[in-house]
């Protein structure tokens, strides 16, 4: 199954929005910038995880499709 | 009376037609996970809400910790009512709509729907969290500092990249009025909050920031901004469900679709005028005053426009209000956005005003608007969606969700009457002036005569809350119970008016 652009788009972006949270904690000067810049590295980080295991599940849905359109045919 | 009929409610002719073309697979996983995320945030919206009600009759239920000191929840409550409870809502909704009335899944593929979605319930957590920290912008609905406001602008151009984008691809020639009030709130939304939010931070690398405009100009810009958010995200967002799931849930088409169309446009043109009338007896220019006020009360025509007209999409099937629960909580919605946009403009009228403003009154008036239209509302989409979208064959319980219309009403009644009693109290203690022409009451006097409503409030916010948890349990149980299950597959007919 190909990956569709717009998981690589969303993609792409969470790797921005992950430095940009990384970048914002280490130079906070407030309590507010540092839990802000750490939650969304872990934003970014989790959707990451979410994404690669909706590629994975779309695709283990679709070879199940195919085995079972073959077993019909049988 | 109807012009165009609803396009998911088919004609004999349509019916040959949508069997002919190819089934869209829709995304409904996005829905369920906004409905879900929306009962979520009803719980902790309303239970802040009786909590910071306690510590207004009760103060020292703070407990001296400055992060349950009112100044602090009371924005987490308002924040996790308006954006968390009712954006989670308007979300879901507005992607089901959408899909169905326009026959094409969400644009922008499942990443971007997703992102909308999580983004958003991102923001709401770091928005909660900065105000228990005491970070604020001290913008009443516009609380959050920059850093936050730059994401939500970010998920909310995504929102309506996904919308708008869908509306795009459509398969279905006309836009179902529902749609229209959905694009207003979002695209007005999007303004308004770039436009409230235009601050310089003090460094990238802090949460303070201060805005551009000030003095009696970012006073007029907050209530631009305050009141077009009652108009565009809690009135016009809504009324887009209110277009699709009474017709839905009544099986009936719009009453007057010409009606639907001159609503939309004669709200969406007079509400933006409307902010000045909270700043009364102000340092803001009297010819803006009068603007304000006089905006406010051209808006009864519209907003009783709509209300006439979703109340008398019932015509002909008034029987189902016995039988279906959530098209009561529906209907009872549309009395109530009907009874507050009628309050409103009696309140913006500046002699009116000179009693009402700062007292309590206002906070019945939000309140009979916040849970007798917009919660109500929510509450009848979701009672009409659960099952559609777990495939279920009905709620749990229609007599839970009886016993939750009843609680909610009453909670409600309870809410809005002693906040009427206290603010008119208040409202007549500090303009009271004794022969000597000295005030005849001092403030803490009068905060002493309220004490009693306030105690009263704050039963009407338990009572509402209960509801609440009536409902989830009901709506936990449709899906879960074996009683609902469906226990063979819907004919063709069925499945697709299920569509």
């Amino acid at each position: 199954m190909d990956i569709e652009p717009s998981d690589l788009i969303v993609g792409a972006m969470m790797l921005v929005f992950g430095v940009i949270g990384l970048i914002l904690a280490a130079g906070a000067v407030d309590d507010e910038i540092y839990v802000f810049g750490l939650s969304l590295f872990a934003f970014a980080c989790i959707f990451l995880i979410g994404q690669v295991r909706h590629h994975f599940d779309r695709q283990h849905a679709a070879r199940a499709a195919v085995v079972a359109k073959d077993n019909r045919h049988v | 009376m109807s012009d165009v009929a609803l396009p998911a409610i088919a004609a004999p002719g349509d019916f040959a037609r949508s069997v002919a073309r190819p089934a869209v697979v829709y995304n409904e996983a996005i829905v369920k996970k906004s409905v879900i995320a929306a009962m979520f945030w009803a719980v902790i919206a309303m239970t802040v809400g009786v909590y910071i009600a306690t510590e207004l009759a009760w103060p020292a239920f703070n407990f001296g910790q400055s992060w349950l000191s009112f100044g602090r929840l009371r924005p987490v409550h308002t924040s996790a009512a308006i954006f968390a409870f009712g954006g989670s809502a308007l979300i879901g909704t507005s992607f089901h709509v959408v899909q169905r009335t326009c026959r094409a899944r969400l644009f922008g593929g499942d990443a971007l729907a997703n992102f909308v979605f999580w983004g958003y319930q991102f923001f709401i957590v770091m928005a909660a969290l900065s105000y228990v920290m005491g970070f604020s912008q001290g913008m009443e609905y516009a609380e959050p500092e920059w850093h936050i406001d730059l994401w939500l602008t970010v998920v909310w151009v995504c929102y309506a990249i996904v919308f708008i984008g869908t509306l795009f691809k459509r398969q279905e020639e006309h836009i179902y009025v529902a749609n229209w009030f959905y694009v207003a709130f979002i695209l007005t939304i999007a303004v308004l909050h770039i436009g409230n939010n235009i601050a310089i931070p003090v460094s990238i690398f802090g949460a303070k920031s201060y805005e551009v405009a000030s003095g009696v100009q970012s006073a007029l810009i907050q209530w631009w901004y305050g009141h077009n958010a009652v108009g565009f995200f809690l009135t016009a967002g809504f009324l887009g469900m209110m277009y699709y799931f009474i017709p839905k849930a009544a099986n009936r088409p719009v009453y007057s679709y010409r009606l639907s169309v001159v609503h939309f446009w004669s709200l969406i043109f007079l509400y933006i005028w409307a902010g000045p009338h909270h700043l009364h007896w102000t340092a803001l220019p009297n010819w803006t005053q009068t603007l304000g006020m006089a905006f406010s009360i051209m808006l009864w025509m519209p907003s009783w426009g709509g209300m006439i007209n979703g109340i008398m999409t019932l015509s002909g099937a008034w029987d189902k209000l016995r039988t279906d629960p959530g098209l009561r909580f529906s209907v009872t919605a549309v009395g109530f956005y009907g009874m507050s946009t009628f309050e409103g403009p009696v309140m913006s009228i500046r002699d009116i005003n000179a009693l009402a403003h700062y007292t309590d009154w206002v906070i019945g008036h939000v309140h009979s608007g916040a849970l007798g239209w917009v919660a109500f509302i929510s509450f009848g989409a979701i009672y009409y969606l659960v099952p559609v979208l777990w495939q279920r064959s009905g709620l749990y319980s229609n007599r839970l969700a009886n016993w939750h219309y009843w609680v909610s009403t009453l909670g409600i009644v309870f809410y809005i009457t002693s906040m009427w009693v206290a603010g008119i109290m208040q409202g007549l203690m500090w303009r009271a002036y004794d022969q000597f022409g000295f005030l005849q009451y001092s403030f803490a006097e009068s905060v002493v005569a309220v004490h009693p409503y306030y105690v009263i409030r704050m039963v009407g916010g338990l009572l509402f809350l209960t509801g609440t948890l009536i409902m989830v349990y009901n709506l936990i149980q449709t899906v879960r119970s074996p009683s609902t299950a469906v226990s063979k597959a819907l004919p063709v007919g069925a499945a697709l008016a299920a569509e």
